[in-house]
């Protein structure tokens, strides 16, 4: 019994969302208001279980760690915000939580994101034995990243050998690229489509298994 | 001032693994969430502003505001009511029922209708106007049907075109795209830590 | 108006019909085309099957419900394919919304109702045979058995929770989460979802830390899959691979040139491939749902490029790149 009004709630609402395909309806409205007012209070419930109860106020209720009093005070100044004469207390938890995020970011970043992508297009270009078509891709990956990387070099003209055929290579790989990913964005939209047909026809009417 | 000390010991403790600067940081990661947790009171906080003005005011459509509002509040009654209230006697409950029955089909099939949106755009908006456009689209076309079992129909060559695309000139394109992405953070962090980016504060108490 | 605008100012419900007509008859007549897996989630699932009881993994619910269609049978898959080896498997979420997700997810493979699914043995219900001593997962289920459980007709196995799965959920600010857990898992979860203590779990005594962990799935909706790789694999050399949609998954190739990620599932596809994978493996006897969706997809991909190429022949025909702007209409 549960499981079948869960399913046609289900459904009903699946319905409501594409009824807007058709025309703007406050079915439609209901449902995206919904999700708001849903998502908040989930968010609200898990904080709870998950943080702020086991981590916060067992350890605090048990006397465990006093200095958990430090992250309280800190987190509640966010109230603050919503008292004009007070706001600039609610700077204290953003301002700790970003900048510690960010030194702590900072070397993490720096190693996986611009060192360890550097060292890889490093590469020999020619590997004895290799197919042809990956002693292309290296060529492509080593002079391909340089090329793209001279087209968002805006600092200098585009013109000369270097920088002028550069760019114009590397706007025909980014080219690519983007196509790359329109093929793959397109294939992403069908495949939720796929999701939400799958349960209509399947979970609600039974009519594929 | 918090976000430059802050900042500056967090990057001195990565290069020096002292005992002290490790037990600073076991209190960071342990702290960290914790006070994060609270920026939800904000969400909540605004959220509940707006759509209370709505209601009081019975601005249009304030009825919509009520949809908001009630299951925000009414979620964290359901998390405390018994599991039985729906179904068995061990079933799950109505705030199970809320986000399997009512938040995710409502999100997953939100999103879903971009299928039919970038169908509409493919018809109307992609047009090999240019060579460069004409690049792009047949590396587009290439990919597609690389990636669907029917392209295989055509014989190997196919797929393995496409992923040869993916591999190298996507790879080439994505990874200096990357490189930009990876510099600009690196530059906004230290800019973050000096205060000369200072956007983040929101206007709060000035 | 000429034929060709009129063609070009279709009502874009007339497209919006046909996808869905394109998107729901296939699943009618099945053609059931061949997918052939890519090196890409070879190397992943080649990884999870040589693992045993003694290794461990982290699956990271790290979506929300609005990619939920090509994120959760990636993690489905993975799932099975960890309980059907005895992996032992912690399962964590970005989002609040992810551990919903990761929920109704297990809650499907424990359904012992459907034949291929486990039988899940909750913490508290093994807690006599915990009161006798822990001596290895073997002999766990050689007592659990001989105390008079039987395996449910069709089940594929056992799976005991706090020996060969975590369900440790939701936390914020998640790479402070992934930093904390490379000096100990249990300082950032006490406890599991369910209120049990982790520290107490045998699961947790034999991987404290996630240096003691062999790989983490990251199942991802946005960039947040890059938060294992920039904090776990760079700070304690954590193997990563990611399942991510489609609509990202271009921009991660070159992180598996580099050798920072092991492997990717990309989109639907993606998890289809590892299903199929699991199929010949032997750990299922049916391919799951994304492989189910393959036939559907690669109509749909047929009838958007036939919309690109027609859209361009009306637009050339009528000479629209020459002369004036089309005169738009709903």
């Amino acid at each position: 019994m549960y499981e079948t009004i869960g399913i046609w709630v289900a459904a009903l609402f699946t319905l409501a969302i594409y009824s807007f395909l058709y025309k703007e309806n406050p079915l439609y409205r209901l449902a995206e208001h919904l999700v708001v007012g849903t998502s908040l209070g989930y968010s609200m419930v898990i904080s709870w279980q998950r943080m702020i109860y086991p981590r916060l106020v067992l350890p605090l209720s048990r006397g465990e760690d006093w200095l958990l009093i430090i992250p309280a005070v800190l987190g509640l100044m966010y109230v603050t915000r919503f008292f004009p004469k007070i706001a600039w207390m609610s700077r204290y938890p953003i301002a700790f939580l970003l900048g510690t995020g960010m030194g702590v970011a900072f070397p993490y970043d720096m190693q996986a994101l611009v060192l360890r992508q550097t060292q890889a297009t490093l590469i020999p270009i020619y590997t004895p034995g290799a197919p042809w078509h990956e002693i292309l891709g290296s060529i492509v990956i080593v002079f391909g990243t340089l090329a793209a990387l001279i087209y968002f070099f805006f600092s200098k003209p585009h013109k000369g050998l270097f920088f002028g055929t550069g760019s114009k290579v590397g706007i025909w790989i980014i080219m690519i690229g983007f196509g790359a990913t329109f093929g793959f964005t397109v294939m992403g939209r069908i495949s939720l489509l796929i999701g939400r047909v799958q349960f209509l026809l399947s979970d609600w009417l039974h009519l594929i298994h | 001032m918090i976000a430059l000390v802050g900042g500056v010991i967090m990057i001195i403790q990565y290069f020096v693994p002292h005992r002290i600067s490790q037990d600073v940081f076991n209190y960071y990661t342990s702290w960290g969430p914790i006070v994060a947790t609270f920026a939800l009171i904000l969400g909540v906080g605004s959220v509940t502003r707006v759509h209370m003005y709505k209601i009081r005011m019975k601005s249009t459509n304030w009825a919509y505001s009520l949809a908001v509002i009630l299951p925000m509040f009414l979620m964290p009654v359901f998390a405390l009511l018994p599991g039985s209230l729906l179904g068995g006697t061990d079933g799950p409950g109505f705030f199970d029922f809320m986000y399997s029955r009512v938040q995710i089909p409502i999100q997953a099939t939100m999103f879903s209708m971009l299928a039919f949106y970038i169908a509409s755009a493919a018809f109307r908006a992609f047009r090999a106007k240019s060579l460069l456009a004409t690049v792009l689209l047949v590396a587009a076309v290439f990919v597609m049907l690389a990636q669907v079992p029917i392209g295989d129909l055509a014989g190997r060559w196919l797929p393995n075109t496409g992923q040869w695309i993916l591999r190298f000139p996507n790879l080439a394109a994505k990874r200096a795209i990357e490189l930009g992405v990876g510099f600009g953070m690196l530059a906004t962090s230290l800019k973050i830590i000096f205060g000369v980016e200072r956007g983040w504060l929101g206007g709060a108490g000035e | 108006m000429n034929f060709w605008e009129k063609m070009l100012n279709i009502d874009r419900r007339w497209i919006y019909l046909a996808i869905a007509i394109i998107v729901i008859v296939p699943f009618f007549a099945r053609m059931g085309l061949p997918v052939v897996p890519t090196r890409e989630v070879e190397s992943i699932y080649n990884l999870v099957d040589s693992l045993g009881p003694e290794d461990a993994i982290f699956v990271g619910w790290d979506f929300d419900p609005g990619t939920e269609a090509e994120n959760q049978p990636m993690g489905v898959a993975v799932l099975r394919h960890a309980f059907s080896r005895h992996v032992p498997v912690f399962i964590t979420a970005y989002y609040p919304l992810g551990q919903a997700l990761a929920q109704q997810a297990v809650g499907g493979i424990f359904d012992t109702r459907v034949p291929g699914n486990y039988a899940f043995v909750p913490w508290t219900e093994w807690e006599s045979m915990r009161a006798a001593g822990f001596a290895g997962r073997d002999s766990l289920e050689t007592a659990w058995t001989a105390a008079g459980h039987a395996l449910p007709e069709g089940a594929r196995g056992w799976v005991f929770e706090g020996v060969d799965y975590a369900f440790l959920g939701y936390q914020p600010s998640f790479y402070l989460v992934i930093l904390g857990m490379g000096t100990s898992i249990a300082s950032q979860y006490p406890t599991d979802t369910n209120g049990n203590p982790v520290p107490e779990m045998p699961i947790l005594q034999a991987h404290k830390t996630l240096r003691d962990v062999d790989l983490a799935v990251t199942l991802a909706g946005s960039t947040t899959c890059m938060t294992w790789v920039i904090y776990g694999t760079s700070r304690v050399g954590l193997r990563v691979a990611f399942g991510v949609t489609a609509v990202m998954a271009t921009d991660y190739f070159p992180y598996i040139q580099s050798g920072q990620i092991v492997g990717m599932m990309g989109g639907l596809r993606g998890a289809a491939e590892y299903e199929v994978l699991e199929t010949q493996g032997g750990y299922t006897d049916v391919t799951g749902k994304a492989y189910r969706g393959m036939d559907v997809q690669s109509l749909a991909h047929i009838a958007i490029i036939l919309m690109v190429v027609l859209g361009n022949i009306a637009f050339f025909a009528g000479g629209f790149n020459k002369k004036t702007a089309l005169k738009a209409r709903r």
